[in-house]
């Protein structure tokens, strides 16, 4: 019981002198509010390609390549096309970003198809749209493969047979060697994506990065009574050690809680962030609070002063968030630092909401929410033995 | 003149004692820098998992090869399916290519073989890979079309046939597709840059301009214990103590900005242009950063509130400003508002002198608008504090 008494006035004190605002709401908030803005969108435009091609050629290869291989692509809607006049019109199309990419095929293209000849379907795409380039370079690939099948089929059988073509032979052969069906094909299979949109990422990073510091406000009152001298008083009165503690644990845990739960309240109807399944998301608000009282119990054993423990749990609490990734994606590097990564709290916090993104039910935080629970339950436990030093006069 | 370095030594040193301070003025900004170097290093190259299920073969191990001879792709390999489905779920690798079993047998034995691709469809990078995966695929299937053909025409064996179609592959340089990239591009300028060269002048500022906002708490605190009213109480006019305030948030911006600068440019080599303009950019920004603190310390009444706010300011400008991703990728409005943060115009300025090798002449615009800055927060800083130290 006094324990919620002594929760419940350091609960009013903080909210009076407005500190808990400012780190609990104000900071992370405004922050991924930023981030969101100017990074919001990111990597989320669609992928509608446009390209140009110039036929300078115009023989029977060439224009089986523009008709029968570009032309159903753009009926089917994988992309537009549009053929224009000369190979300097496509160029300059794709250098002043007004097309994806250029297909240039150029003069001379189906003779050399036809007699052996060495030539190159030319595209060029703009520096910025490498995807729609390496596109425009698989569908030309996949063209030109066909051609050199023929050729390595009819180069293989000659010179097996150690002879070279008699006149027509090799004419005859090319429709056989082009009914040999390609026997590969790619499967396109897909993933779900446990990976945060950028506009949930950053309100979680920011949430699970601040939550580190907006704890200290109720921990730490254990080192400020002392400062103040109320912890004398604290102890005459009729109130167990335990319950001290108790309350001041209870403040950092309703600040915690009340801090995250704006955030993602907040996050999800202004900054338009899709946290995914509402009890996942709970579970995982309350081992992150955990964890983060966890190392403040840690932080608050061993300082001397509330101002020591402050500076060191920001210190704690910026560092784990970097290798947690809360700034950017640290697992990309892959090797140690990825191992180093998944050592924190606040990488499984975010992989956490990964698989509620990827469409994951409650039960599916459960490996993610247990590592960081534990996190603050191993630290937290292990601070007990130390914390009773601070409740002394 | 005397009192005001006293002063401005005084606050540094403060400022310089506490160990939170050093940590996040000595040890953090270099970790940072470091950390997306080795970030930004990796990102270059596309990597892609590879899974052959089953016991292989030539034809499957043939496959892997190739995929490893591309340019910028590192193949990283899975021992299991489902190893390979969370890596690029969490976006580890850019997308995973599945060998199936029985590949080698199938193709040997006159079947077909599907390759598998996976990619999530919000991942660009995925497309990409995938379109760069299905060619390399193509190409793998035209010695066994050959070597197929050559046993239907010619009653040889297939394993010999394939020996001998795969000569003839590789030889064979027939038509090819010639790929080229044209026009100007908006990130044209990053891309012959060192690991680290683009990430280390936004972090100096963004550590410049937060840790000296930071400082601005050691201003509440002369306000608090009362050192305003004592020093006052000496033959020590108000806009000498101001003056010697402002040198004493010059001193732990300046630290900052030299250690930062000198720091990176002995451990990773960091480029840093022109060293009179690197030098003349960095004396304004710590005037501007100094300017914030003065105005920060003279604003609020607590150094928790100071705390936050400095934390929001120094890390949210430093966003808006281009410290965290290029300016370049902003939505247009975003890229108006960048600049009115003093961030953008120094990063501005040291662009131009390590990507297009500028001196200071070529600098003196982003200079200008940064001493503006600076004698705007300074003015606002002075009139509010002459008030707020006498009272």
């Amino acid at each position: 019981m006094s324990a919620i008494r002594i929760a419940l006035k350091d609960i009013r004190q903080r909210l009076r002198d407005r500190s808990f605002y400012l780190w609990g709401i104000a900071a992370p908030f405004g922050l991924a509010a930023i981030f969101t803005l100017l990074l919001g969108d990111l990597g989320s435009g669609g992928t509608s390609f446009t390209y140009a091609v110039a036929d300078e050629d115009r023989g029977a290869t060439a224009r089986l390549f523009v008709e029968e291989v570009l032309q159903p692509l753009e009926d089917d809607g994988v992309f537009s096309v549009e053929e224009v006049a000369s190979a300097a019109e496509a160029r300059s199309l794709a250098e002043k970003a007004r097309v994806n990419a250029a297909f240039i095929i150029p003069a001379g293209f189906s003779a050399a198809a036809a007699e052996d000849g060495t030539t190159a379907i030319e595209v060029v795409a703009n520096v910025d749209s490498p995807i729609a380039g390496q596109v425009a370079r698989s569908v030309a690939g996949h063209f030109v493969g066909e051609i050199n099948a023929v050729r390595t089929s009819l180069g293989t059988y000659f010179l097996l047979l150690a002879r070279a073509p008699e006149p027509g032979e090799a004419e005859r052969l090319v429709d056989a060697a082009m009914a040999v069906p390609n026997p590969l094909s790619l499967v396109e299979l897909e993933a779900a994506s446990k990976e945060l949109p950028m506009r949930t990422y950053y309100p979680a990073a920011m949430a699970i990065l601040f939550i580190f510091l907006t704890v200290q406000f109720g921990v730490l009152g254990l080192l400020e009574e002392r400062q103040n001298g109320t912890m004398g008083r604290l102890l005459a009165a009729p109130i167990s050690r335990l319950s001290i503690v108790t309350g001041k644990a209870l403040t950092s845990f309703v600040l915690g809680l009340v801090s995250m739960t704006v955030l993602v309240a907040g996050s999800t109807l202004l900054l338009g962030a899709e946290w995914g399944n509402s009890w996942g998301v709970a579970i995982l608000v309350l081992a992150a609070v955990i964890a983060a009282m966890g190392v403040m119990f840690v932080v608050a054993g061993l300082a001397t002063s509330a101002e020591q423990a402050g500076n060191l749990q920001a210190i704690i609490g910026f560092v784990l968030a970097m290798l947690g990734g809360c700034f950017f994606p640290v697992a990309q590097v892959g090797g140690f630092m990825e191992k180093l990564s998944l050592a924190t709290p606040h990488a499984w916090f975010l992989r956490g909401l990964g698989d509620l993104a990827a469409g994951g039910g409650a039960a599916s935080v459960f490996p993610a929410a247990l590592y960081v629970a534990l996190f603050g339950v191993v630290t937290g436990g292990l601070a007990q033995f130390r914390i009773r030093r601070t409740l002394v006069p | 003149m005397r009192k005001v370095w006293a002063i401005g030594r005084a606050n540094t040193v403060r400022f310089l004692r506490q160990r939170t301070n050093i940590f996040f003025t000595f040890v953090f900004p270099i970790f940072l820098v470091l950390l997306m170097g080795m970030i930004f290093g990796s990102q270059s190259e596309a990597r892609i998992g590879v899974h052959v299920a089953g016991s292989g073969g030539l034809l499957a191990s043939g496959l892997v090869e190739a995929l490893d001879e591309l340019d910028q792709v590192v193949v990283v390999s899975y021992d299991s399916e489902a190893a390979m489905t969370e890596a690029v779920e969490r976006g580890a690798v850019t997308a995973g290519v599945l060998v199936p079993e029985g590949y080698d047998s199938a193709l040997m034995g006159g079947g077909s073989a599907g390759v598998g691709i996976l990619t999530r469809s919000t991942d660009q990078n995925g497309m990409l890979a995938r379109e760069t995966v299905r060619d390399v695929v193509a190409r793998q299937g035209i010695p066994i079309r050959a070597a197929r053909f050559a046993v239907e025409e010619g009653g040889v064996s297939f394993s010999q046939a394939l020996a001998v179609a795969r000569v003839v592959a590789g030889q064979e340089t027939g038509i090819t597709v010639s790929y080229s990239r044209a026009g100007e591009s908006a990130f044209e300028d990053f891309e012959n840059l060192g690991t680290f060269d683009v990430g280390a002048p936004a972090m100096l500022v963004l550590f410049m301009f937060l840790n000296t906002l930071a400082a601005a708490a050691d201003l509440i605190l002369t306000r608090k214990l009362g050192v305003a009213r004592r020093m006052l109480s000496t033959p020590t006019s108000t806009g000498l103590i101001v003056r010697g305030e402002v040198a004493g948030r010059f001193g732990v911006a300046l630290v900052q900005g030299v250690y930062i600068m000198v720091g990176t440019l002995l451990l990773f080599r960091v480029n840093w242009g022109d060293p009179l303009g690197a030098v003349a950019i960095l004396v304004l920004f710590a005037l501007v950063g100094s300017g914030a603190a003065m105005l920060s310390g003279a604003l609020f009444r607590n150094e928790q509130q100071a705390g936050g706010i400095g934390v929001l300011l120094g890390l949210g400008l430093a966003a808006i400003g281009g410290c965290m991703a290029p300016i370049e990728v902003f939505p247009p409005a975003m890229k108006t508002a960048a600049l009115f943060t003093p961030h953008a115009w120094a990063i501005d300025a040291f662009s131009e002198l390590i990507r297009r090798d500028g001196g200071l002449v070529d600098i003196l615009p982003q200079l200008g608008v940064l001493a503006a800055f600076a004698a705007f927060f300074m003015m606002l800083a002075t009139w509010r504090l002459r008030r707020v130290l006498t009272r």
